[in-house]
């Protein structure tokens, strides 16, 4: 321990201030003096000889100290951070403030980044599967291998299968990943050949991206102005809890509510109370799978009142006369109350105060658009913004602009490449069962189930866990128990891992290089740098190096194709971001930002065959005349189709929803105490998940909150706690996301329910988007 | 009047000491347990911040506190026929306030810290209740002891003026440990003016009624024969506190219940675990004694007055058990409206094994302390002779004059 | 004389919890795990409370980020006998591991339930980072430099940057404040001299509406809401 010094004294020392100040030290004399330096010594000596033990790091401080700017991966937001690293150890994470699009605050999770960093269960070094036997619950026998062994072994059967001229039957899975990594994985599947490149996108946002692009073009999520904005109308987006770009959401809600004279409004239609509910200034609570309905009601609204933007709708759009009529006929507000159970008189107020109150903005989320039907969901949604002209205005709709990085050269094609790639995808994208889809994940486990329309050979899963996420989860670990060689990559031994042939481990976002950007949400572009923070843990590599290191072994056109990108992940950076900014800034400042953003640029951001926002979508006709389906009147009209449930409403009365609250990391694991201890913010409910309904309900099915109650749906049923709620619709029963895992570490296992185990598998036809809001259970004690 | 040691030679006294010291030993490893694991491993949470040890201790001083209105008795009230138990109610009240003050030390989360409460003034906060009550516990521990010394050495005149400065720290100590939640403004249920005079009332009732006992046990297994009138008499004294205590209680409950804020209040007297309030506090701890003292007959039995000391004394240790435990447990609300979750739940606690090891070990320690008190210290008065027979006198006699012949008669 | 405070803005204030984990993370809180936080065990220096009213579908909810209130006359103070909790002159109620006995009389004592009591040892040596907080030099010998089980712990308003920027002599309540607030995406929380006028939380204060927890407490609490 030390002695006492002066308060100045050198910083490394500990230096020693009790609560008596100097100036009161040098007031006393005299005997008062001697007993008060007495005092000090004595309580010095007795609390030092009981409480620090020999090995008490006490004195050592802050030796090194740095701050290195990355960013975060714990959603797709991938905000700018930058990481105190003390003694060679991360111990905070803070916003970068360079970064405009939150303008460098962070979510919760931001912070949690620490625990997955120094997790205690990462995976510390490749491992081999020696268990043939597949399954939940069993053990896959691991040993540890080199990483020369692992990539060898990869290797070599990535070879013999492309050289077996069949490398279509390569599946290669990611989930959320860095941009940079994406990108490296689509230049490994383009130029191995095989067109089975398959993301997690299915399960996201897939019927919300296609509403956009139904109406302009852009097959995308879409980018709000949210700054400026006076109203928002969220339909099923959680702003404050979820929805990607999450940081931005919270950071522009203390902005418009009280950082400028005027405060914004506004109202969240959900039909449960969620974060964004509660804060807002009003929440409607719909009928589950209505919002179509909806949104078309506050459009007969607008348009039988005269409040439409006659100016934008008369130059920039087409096919309003359709619109106008089928909003006029079809959706008189007294019978879509009947449907979404908000009074007429409420959807009346709404739509008038949403056409009033400009600019304002329609805001879907999956909420909303994860449904069958959901793309003319989302596209019924959107349309309102045209209709109040909140097209590429300030305070409205933006349009995303993409950083230039560097372009890379062309993939190198040879005669094996050309001929997978030929071959059907067993996503069944743009076919007529998925014609508008961009990806369909789910159908991938029916598809290899079925063995159609060919079998997979090897299957590559970075970053995914779909065994978990995806409806009708079980199906997944029939498909991965049935795949002859599986490679999964990721820094815990998730559920899905458990099936792998070769457990590669990878760095975590604060030991790895890369470059990221956030999903659409501000409108200008901006790059944002990983870089590693810390020397990684553990015997890992980042997917970049692992993907550079397979092209290498694999030569060929594959080799080829990587040959001149920078040969490591830190190579592929720099030569990426070269023409952005100097690398040293780029290092030093982890962002960069592209130009302001430039509005009404009408005449070049509707990709549609009029080159206009389209009221009935030119694109739809397109794509379903491609794939040869009729056309009826309102396939390519913005319309609400009556929700399709799974399961009788005789036997399963109540709807199963999910939700993500802001505590779920998105990186699947969950074993993380901070994250665990502050889940359910609402409840004050840490470490669990409940099955949350409606207090009338739970009277009805006599449940007392916090009793254990079964769910069961059609395809199966768990015990869960009850939480007897009054921020809920009395029809539904909902579970938050998160929890429910029986794999990762000892803060995960055993810890609430997974709701993916009793959702039924279905789809919204036109994006290939898994519905996830539409099983129906019964619920009763247990 | 003599005063004699124990003989402590006979085999139960052995086997006695042997079984106190064993469960000594446990107590001990429970606090051991304790230190290093932290206090984890108790009952309390940051919910119900105090358990068990807090119970014992306070439940401890008030019985301690209370036997020093022997001596208000004698010198005051020259009630001179409560002289022969004097010494042993003394000792045992120095028994009773050091166990006390153990198991306060033992429920510090940094027990070797202990000493701070007993830097007055200078590094100490006169005006936490804790540490005015630090000067009272020490005081009342030091006078009591003076008290015990001059009583043995047969210090007459100090005697009286000792035993009055003892039987005025003791009201103090229990007036002031009364305070430690009469005070506390936060907790509705304890907040009160009246909490330390009800403590008061509450420490006399429930050590007069274990003084009663605990002379039954002594004299029947010591052999000596046991004045009736002497418990009888005491009985007379338990009714009246205790009626004193009930009132004070009431008066309590009452302007609790009257004050709009009265959530809190209403849960201790109407929650789930107020049937420990109803059953054991106010059925069994008051109304049944109460009806035995007041029964023509069974006042002068001694089988009533045990039975009904017995329960009393469980009674009032269930009153500070519910006072400490479920009077925390409920939810401050730091928000009008329905606090969601863990934050506005009912505070919970668990009997856990290690605390309940230490606080019988420590009971058993100072069981332990007080007959080997009787074999080293001369607290007994001698016996009659031929008393070794008899245990129980047939009547009650009128004994006054035999007593005043006693070696400390003034 | 400076008087530090706190301004909470519940209108911008989004519920998110990024305070909770950065006030952890800026003080080495240790976690929890579920059993203890069931029984009310695990330290927390700063909590998100839900407080429901109302029935469906007329039920509101609140979310109130609660630090300590730094009270102005803190009970915790009052009854602290060992002088672990004092009020320093700058109005920040710090509690001071090395003289904390562990009586818990202030836990009983906070109308706020904002004091937690260290209940453990904490053995995940991947979380127990004693090398934290780093600024020792500003923290003097406080907090105890590895944590000990046995003592009650509290929000220090981050004195250890307050006192580090005033040393610099930079602005406190602008360049620096405490973690919590500058976790706040919504930028809701204001950290500041309450005696200076000019000061952004004096003026917050005086643009609005403000109220404080349990004010018939009489404690007088430094921290403040601005209700929507
Ligand atoms: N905390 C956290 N944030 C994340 C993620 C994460 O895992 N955790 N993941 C990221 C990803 S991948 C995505 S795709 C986004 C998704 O973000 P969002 O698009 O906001 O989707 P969810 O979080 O699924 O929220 C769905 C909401 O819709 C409501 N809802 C359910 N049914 C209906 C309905 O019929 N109508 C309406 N109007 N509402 C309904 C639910 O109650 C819930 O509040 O979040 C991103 N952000
Ligand atoms: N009930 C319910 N289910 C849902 C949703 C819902 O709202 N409710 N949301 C759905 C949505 S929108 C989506 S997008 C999907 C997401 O589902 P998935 O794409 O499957 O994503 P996660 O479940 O987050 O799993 C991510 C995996 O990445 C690994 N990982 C973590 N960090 C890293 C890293 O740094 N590098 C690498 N290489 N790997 C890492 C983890 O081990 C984990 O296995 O879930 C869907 N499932
Ligand atoms: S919004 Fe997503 S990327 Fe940004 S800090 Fe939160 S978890 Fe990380
Ligand atoms: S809130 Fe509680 S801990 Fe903080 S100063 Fe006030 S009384 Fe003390
Ligand atoms: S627990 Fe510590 S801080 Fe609290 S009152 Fe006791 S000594 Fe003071
Ligand atoms: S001021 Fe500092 S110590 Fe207090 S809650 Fe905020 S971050 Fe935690
Ligand atoms: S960080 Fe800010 S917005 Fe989030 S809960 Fe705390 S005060 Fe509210
Ligand atoms: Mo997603």
């Amino acid at each position: 321990m030390n002695i006492p010094t002066s308060p100045n004294g050198s910083p490394n020392h500990g230096t020693r201030r009790s609560g008596v100040s100097r100036r009161t030290f040098l007031k006393f004399s005299g005997l008062a003096g001697v007993a008060l330096i007495a005092g000090r010594f004595f309580r010095r000596h007795t609390l030092g000889a009981v409480m620090s033990p020999p090995d008490s790091p006490e004195g050592e401080g802050v030796i090194t100290e740095k701050w290195v700017a990355t960013s975060c991966l714990n959603c797709a937001t991938r905000c700018a951070t930058k990481v105190r690293v003390v003694n060679g150890r991360a111990v905070k994470v803070e916003g970068n403030p360079l970064s405009q699009v939150s303008e460098g605050e962070n979510c919760a999770r931001a912070h949690i980044g620490l625990q997955v960093l120094y997790d205690g269960e990462r995976i510390a070094g490749p491992l081999k599967r020696t268990n043939p036997v597949k399954g939940r619950g069993i053990d896959p026998g691991w040993v540890r291998i080199s990483w020369e062994q692992a990539l060898e072994d990869v290797s070599g059967r990535l070879k013999a299968l492309r050289e077996a001229g069949r490398p279509h039957q390569l599946l290669i899975l990611h989930g959320l990943n860095s941009v940079s990594d994406e990108d490296l994985l689509h230049r490994l599947a383009e130029s191995y050949g095989t067109p089975n490149l398959i993301s997690g996108e299915g399960l996201g946002n897939e019927a919300d991206k296609a509403g956009e692009w139904l109406a302009d073009g852009h097959y995308s999520q879409s980018a709000y102005d949210l700054g400026r904005t006076n109203y928002i109308l969220s339909f099923g987006a959680s702003i404050l809890e979820s929805y990607k770009p999450l940081a931005r959401g919270l950071r522009m809600w203390g902005k418009i509510r009280r950082e400028r004279p005027d405060r914004a409004k506004i109202v969240v239609i959900d039909p449960r109370l969620s974060v964004t509910a509660l804060r807002a200034d009003q929440w409607l609570p719909i009928n589950p799978g209505t919002d179509a309905a909806l949104a078309m009601a506050i459009a007969n609204v607008i348009i039988s009142e005269g409040l439409y933007d006659a100016g934008f709708v008369a130059r920039w759009t087409v096919g309003f006369e359709e619109y106008r009529q089928l909003a006029l006929n079809s959706y008189q507000p007294e019978w879509v109350a009947g449907i979404t159970g908000i009074a007429a008189g409420t959807i009346r107020q709404i739509a008038t105060e949403f056409a009033l109150t400009r600019p304002a903005i329609a805001w879907r989320g999956r909420g909303a658009t994860s449904w069958p039907g959901g793309a003319y969901a989302s596209y019924a949604i959107f349309c309102l913004n045209a209709l109040v002209g909140s097209i590429d205005i300030p305070g409205g709709v933006t349009y995303q602009e993409d950083a230039r990085l560097r372009v890379m050269p062309a993939i190198l094609e040879d005669d094996v490449t050309r001929q997978g790639k030929g071959q059907p995808r067993l996503d069944l994208r743009k076919t007529v069962l998925f014609p508008a889809a961009e990806v369909v994940t789910n159908q991938v486990a029916d598809s290899i189930l079925e063995g159609k329309p060919y079998p997979v050979e090897i299957a590559l899963g970075f970053n995914t866990d779909f065994n978990m996420s995806a409806p009708g989860s079980h199906r997944w670990d029939e498909t991965l128990a049935k795949l002859p060689y599986y490679v999964h990559a990721a820094p815990f031994a998730s559920e899905m891992a458990v099936y792998a042939d070769i457990l590669l481990p990878v760095s975590t976002f604060m030991e790895s290089w890369a470059y990221d950007y956030s999903p659409p949400g501000s409108g200008f572009a901006e790059v944002r740098i990983k870089q590693p923070a810390v020397t990684p843990l553990h015997d890992t590599k980042s997917v970049a190096d692992m993907v550079f290191e397979l092209a290498r072994r694999l030569g060929g056109a594959v080799g080829q194709s990587f040959a001149d990108i920078g040969d490591s992940a830190e190579g592929f950076i720099r030569y990426r971001t070269g023409p952005l900014a100097p690398w040293e800034n780029l290092l030093d400042e982890g962002v960069w930002v592209g130009p302001d953003y430039e509005y009404f640029k009408y005449d070049s951001i509707f990709h549609t065959p009029s080159k206009k926002f389209e009221f009935r979508s030119g694109n739809l006709d397109a794509v379903l005349r491609q794939t040869g389906q009729t056309i009826e009147p309102l396939s390519c009209l913005p319309h609400y189709e009556p929700s399709r449930f799974l399961g009788d409403d005789k036997n399963y009365p109540l709807i199963l929803s999910s939700y993500q609250p802001l505590m779920d990391v998105e990186n699947g694991s969950q074993n993380y105490p901070w994250a665990q201890e502050m889940l359910l913010v609402v409840h004050g409910v840490a470490w669990n998940n409940l099955a949350e309904m409606n207090s009338h309900t739970a009277a009805a099915l006599n449940i007392k909150d916090g009793d254990m109650v079964w769910v069961e749906s059609p395809f199966g049923k768990f015990k869960v706690s009850a939480r007897v709620f009054e921020g809920i619709h009395p029809g539904l029963v909902s579970i938050a996301r998160g929890q429910g895992h029986y794999a990762y570490g000892k803060w995960a296992k055993r810890i609430g329910v997974n709701p993916q185990e009793i959702t039924g598998v279905d789809y919204d036809r036109l994006s290939g988007q898994a519905a996830f809001f539409n099983t129906r259970v019964k619920v009763y004690r247990a | 009047m003599n005063f004699v040691t124990l003989d402590g030679r006979s085999g139960a006294y052995r086997l006695t000491v042997a079984i106190l010291a064993l469960l000594t030993l446990g107590g001990f490893a429970g606090f051991i347990i304790s230190y290093l694991a932290g206090h984890q491993v108790f009952g309390a949470s940051n919910a119900v911040p105090w358990g068990m040890p807090i119970v014992m201790a306070i439940y401890l001083i008030g019985l301690s506190a209370g036997l020093h209105i022997l001596a208000f008795l004698i010198y005051v009230m020259h009630q001179d026929r409560y002289r022969e138990v004097i010494r042993a109610a003394v000792f045992m009240a120095i028994v009773l306030i050091f166990g006390a003050m153990l198991f306060i030390a033992l429920d510090l989360g940094r027990p070797e810290k202990f000493w701070r409460l007993f830097m007055l003034f200078y590094l100490n906060n006169m005006s936490s209740m804790f540490a005015i009550n630090a000067i009272f516990y020490t005081a009342y521990f030091i006078s009591a002891t003076i008290y015990l010394v001059s009583l043995l050495n047969n210090m007459k005149r100090f005697s009286l003026v000792m035993g009055m400065v003892a039987f005025g720290w003791a009201m103090l100590t229990h007036g002031g440990t009364g305070a430690i939640f009469g005070f506390i403004a936060a907790r509705e249920p304890w907040y009160s003016p009246l909490s330390p005079f009800e403590f008061i009332f509450a420490a006399l009732t429930s050590s007069l009624a274990l003084l009663i006992v605990a002379l039954v046990i002594i004299y029947k297994s010591t052999g000596r024969l046991l004045r009736q009138e002497l418990i009888v008499s005491l009985g007379g004294l338990v009714k009246a506190l205790l009626l004193g205590m009930l009132l004070l209680m009431v008066i309590g409950e009452l302007t609790h219940l009257y004050a709009p804020s009265r959530d809190a209040v209403v849960y201790t007297l109407t929650g789930p675990s107020s049937w420990l309030f109803w059953i054991f506090l106010v059925g069994l701890g008051a109304v049944v004694p109460l009806v035995i003292l007041f029964h023509p007959r069974a006042k002068k039995s001694l089988s009533g007055l045990v039975i009904a000391s017995v329960l009393i004394v469980i009674g009032i240790f269930v009153k500070r058990f519910y006072l400490v435990i479920p009077g925390a447990a409920y939810p401050l609300q730091y928000y009008p409206g329905k606090i969601e979750g863990v934050w506005g739940a009912l505070g919970t606690y668990r009997f856990a094994p290690v605390e309940i090891a230490l606080a019988v070990g420590m009971v058993a320690f100072l069981a332990c302390l007080f007959i080997l008190g009787l074999k080293y210290l001369e607290l007994l008065p001698a016996k009659q002779p031929g008393e070794d027979a008899v245990t129980e006198t047939p009547a009650i006699k009128q004994t006054t004059g035999e007593l005043n012949s006693g070696a400390e008669g003034r | 004389m400076v008087r530090w405070g706190m301004v909470i803005d519940l209108d911008k204030c989004t519920g998110c919890q990024s305070c909770s984990v950065a006030c952890k993370a800026e003080n080495n809180v240790p976690h929890g795990s579920p059993e203890e936080h069931q029984r009310r065990m695990t330290p927390f220096w700063h909590k998100v409370i839900a407080v429901s009213r109302g029935q469906y579908p007329a039920v509101s909810i609140d979310l109130i980020p609660m630090p300590c209130m730094h009270c102005d006359d803190a009970p915790c103070v009052t009854v602290c006998p060992a002088r672990a909790t004092y009020r320093r002159e700058d109005g920040i109620v710090v509690q001071d591991f090395r003289r904390c006995i562990g009586c818990k009389y202030c836990i009983i004592a906070c109308p706020y339930g904002v004091r937690s009591f260290n209940y453990k040892e904490q053995e995940e040596k991947e979380y127990h980072r004693p090398d934290l907080p780093p600024e020792r030099a500003d923290r003097g010998v406080w907090p105890f430099p590895r944590r000990v089980h046995g003592v009650v712990e509290k929000c220090t308003f981050c004195f250890h940057r307050i006192d580090a920027a005033v040393r610099q002599g930079k602005k406190v309540g602008e360049e620096v404040v405490p973690a919590c607030a500058e976790a706040c995406p919504a930028r809701a929380i204001f950290f500041g001299d309450l005696d200076d006028p000019e000061s952004g939380v004096s003026r917050s204060l005086a643009s609005r509406q403000s109220f404080r927890l349990r004010e018939e407490m009489g404690t007088s609490p430094k921290v403040f809401y601005l209700p929507r």
